[in-house]
């Protein structure tokens, strides 16, 4: 497995590197999205899900943790292009980390790229990585009152996925209030209920993501 | 040309410490253990504490509920008898040695056995910061999975106890309590680990235990 370790980018201003990352992957048509969750909410998960499923598109993962490489294995176990990056105990990723981490995946070529964020709802909302596109993931065992705790992700993320459906019997989790809180904070936000284990709702994300890709190419 | 390097992390993490030992030192001296109570978002913490503070009622007990925003928490606790304060961070991702002095002398420790600081949710940044507490009691729960030990060694190195909560899940989770024990010890063999569920009460009665012990000590001046 590639391991990467990433040193705190010193630069004038994140915003002026994540408009060239942005720039770099509106050049080779490829989509970057940054995936965003607590710990363990599910988002490799997901990604395996996705990477099964869309075997049509070439999906490419840049794992982002503070330590191990068990992520970037089980996607390279998929069949799919990945790595992993070492923050060296930073809480998140800034847009000079996610081109290092671009450079090391040859992340141009490939349809969809996603980013595996540190597993944090706080730090990695504050900073643009340069995706064209912030993703969520709350998982019904967490509690269906993190947008009032946490709303800066909710605000920040075009798409809200509400994960581990199948685990609804065993908490007190209401989809219908977290949706509403959620879009409170964000009227835009597009919220996919699924289950990564049993597949439920996978298909309508999906079929959003390919939709995503194609306007990213078109404008 | 010599350039001043001045390492700005390496100052405040050591100005933090400082504050942290003062605290250390106030909280012996009025015979109050504070307990640093950390956990990803979700993880279950304030469902512990609605466990264990009940089980602890032969005790006074404070909480100091950290948020970036809202105050549901401290609700819930307040509806339990212990006395309550909500601090906001203001967007900060962790509570440092300094925010939770100035918590503690708002709510005031007059007459308290045990407080608990209900962190933010995170389990990064909290495990850098050294508050002060006697106890650093970390929450993992079954549905985050047991690789966590493995993507946030600090946090399990640094913990005192961890309480993997939301057993009653287990059916639904590939979570492997065993692997699980066997990361953290590795990291950190005195670590105290006691499986609960928040909801079934199952292992409560031994994490209560756990603490009591802690604060009759401290009520003797140890
Ligand atoms: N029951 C159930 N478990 C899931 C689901 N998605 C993820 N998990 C489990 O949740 C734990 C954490 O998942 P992971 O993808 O590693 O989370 P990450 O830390 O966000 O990448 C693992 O034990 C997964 O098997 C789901 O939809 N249903
Ligand atoms: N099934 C189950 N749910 C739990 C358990 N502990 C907490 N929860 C649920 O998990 C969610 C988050 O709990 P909370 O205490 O708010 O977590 P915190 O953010 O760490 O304080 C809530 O919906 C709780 O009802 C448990 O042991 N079993
Ligand atoms: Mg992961
Ligand atoms: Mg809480």
């Amino acid at each position: 497995m590639k391991v990467i370790t990433l040193n705190a980018t010193v630069t004038e201003s994140n915003d002026r590197d994540a408009a060239r990352v942005r720039a770099r992957m509106k050049r080779s048509g490829t989509l970057l999205i940054n995936l965003m969750s607590s710990p363990g909410a599910g988002k490799t998960t997901l990604l395996s899900r996705l990477i099964t499923d869309m075997r049509d598109e070439r999906i490419g993962v840049m794992e982002a943790d503070i330590d191990s490489d068990v992520d970037a294995e089980r996607i390279a176990a998929l069949g799919a292009k990945s790595i992993q990056a070492h923050t060296g105990g930073m809480c998140h990723m800034d847009a000079g980390m996610t081109e290092a981490a671009l450079d090391a995946l040859e992340g141009d070529e490939g349809d969809l790229i996603f980013l595996e964020n540190v597993g944090n709802l706080i730090c990695p909302a504050e900073y643009d990585t340069g995706a064209g596109l912030n993703m969520m993931i709350l998982s019904v065992p967490e509690g269906d009152d993190k947008p009032l705790k946490y709303p800066l992700m909710f605000k920040e993320s075009a798409a809200l996925v509400i994960s581990k459906l199948d685990a609804l019997p065993y908490f007190d989790f209401s989809v219908e209030k977290c949706s509403e809180r959620a879009e409170k904070l964000n009227p835009a936000i597009k919220i996919f209920p699924v289950s990564a284990k049993t597949g439920e709702g996978m298909e309508e994300l999906e079929n959003w993501l390919r939709e995503r890709l194609a306007d990213w190419r078109r404008n | 040309m010599k350039i001043e390097v001045f390492e700005t992390k390496e100052r405040v993490l050591a100005d933090n410490e400082s504050a942290a030992r003062e605290t250390r030192a106030l909280m012996r001296e009025r015979g109050t253990l504070l307990i640093n109570l950390m956990g990803s978002p979700g993880a279950g913490k304030t469902s512990v504490l609605s466990r264990v503070i009940p089980a602890l009622g032969e005790f006074r007990i404070g909480v100091m509920e950290a948020d970036v925003d809202s105050d549901v928490d401290a609700k819930t606790v307040a509806a339990l008898g212990a006395r309550v304060i909500q601090l906001h961070t203001g967007g900060l991702c962790h509570m440092d040695a300094d925010m939770t002095r100035r918590g503690l002398d708002r709510m005031g420790i007059d007459g308290l056995d045990a407080v608990f600081l209900e962190n933010i949710g995170n389990l990064v940044c909290p495990a850098e910061f050294e508050i002060g507490a006697d106890l650093r009691m970390t929450v993992l729960s079954v549905p985050e999975g047991d690789d966590k030990p493995l993507k946030y060694p600090l946090m399990f190195t640094i913990a005192d106890l961890v309480a993997v909560n939301k057993l009653d899940t287990a059916p639904i989770f590939d979570f492997d309590l065993a692997a699980f024990k066997a990361r953290v010890l590795a990291l950190n063999p005195k670590a105290e680990i006691i499986p609960i569920s928040a909801k079934t009460g199952e292992g409560c009665a031994e994490l209560a235990s756990f603490l009591r012990s802690l604060i009759e000590k401290r009520r003797r001046g140890e």
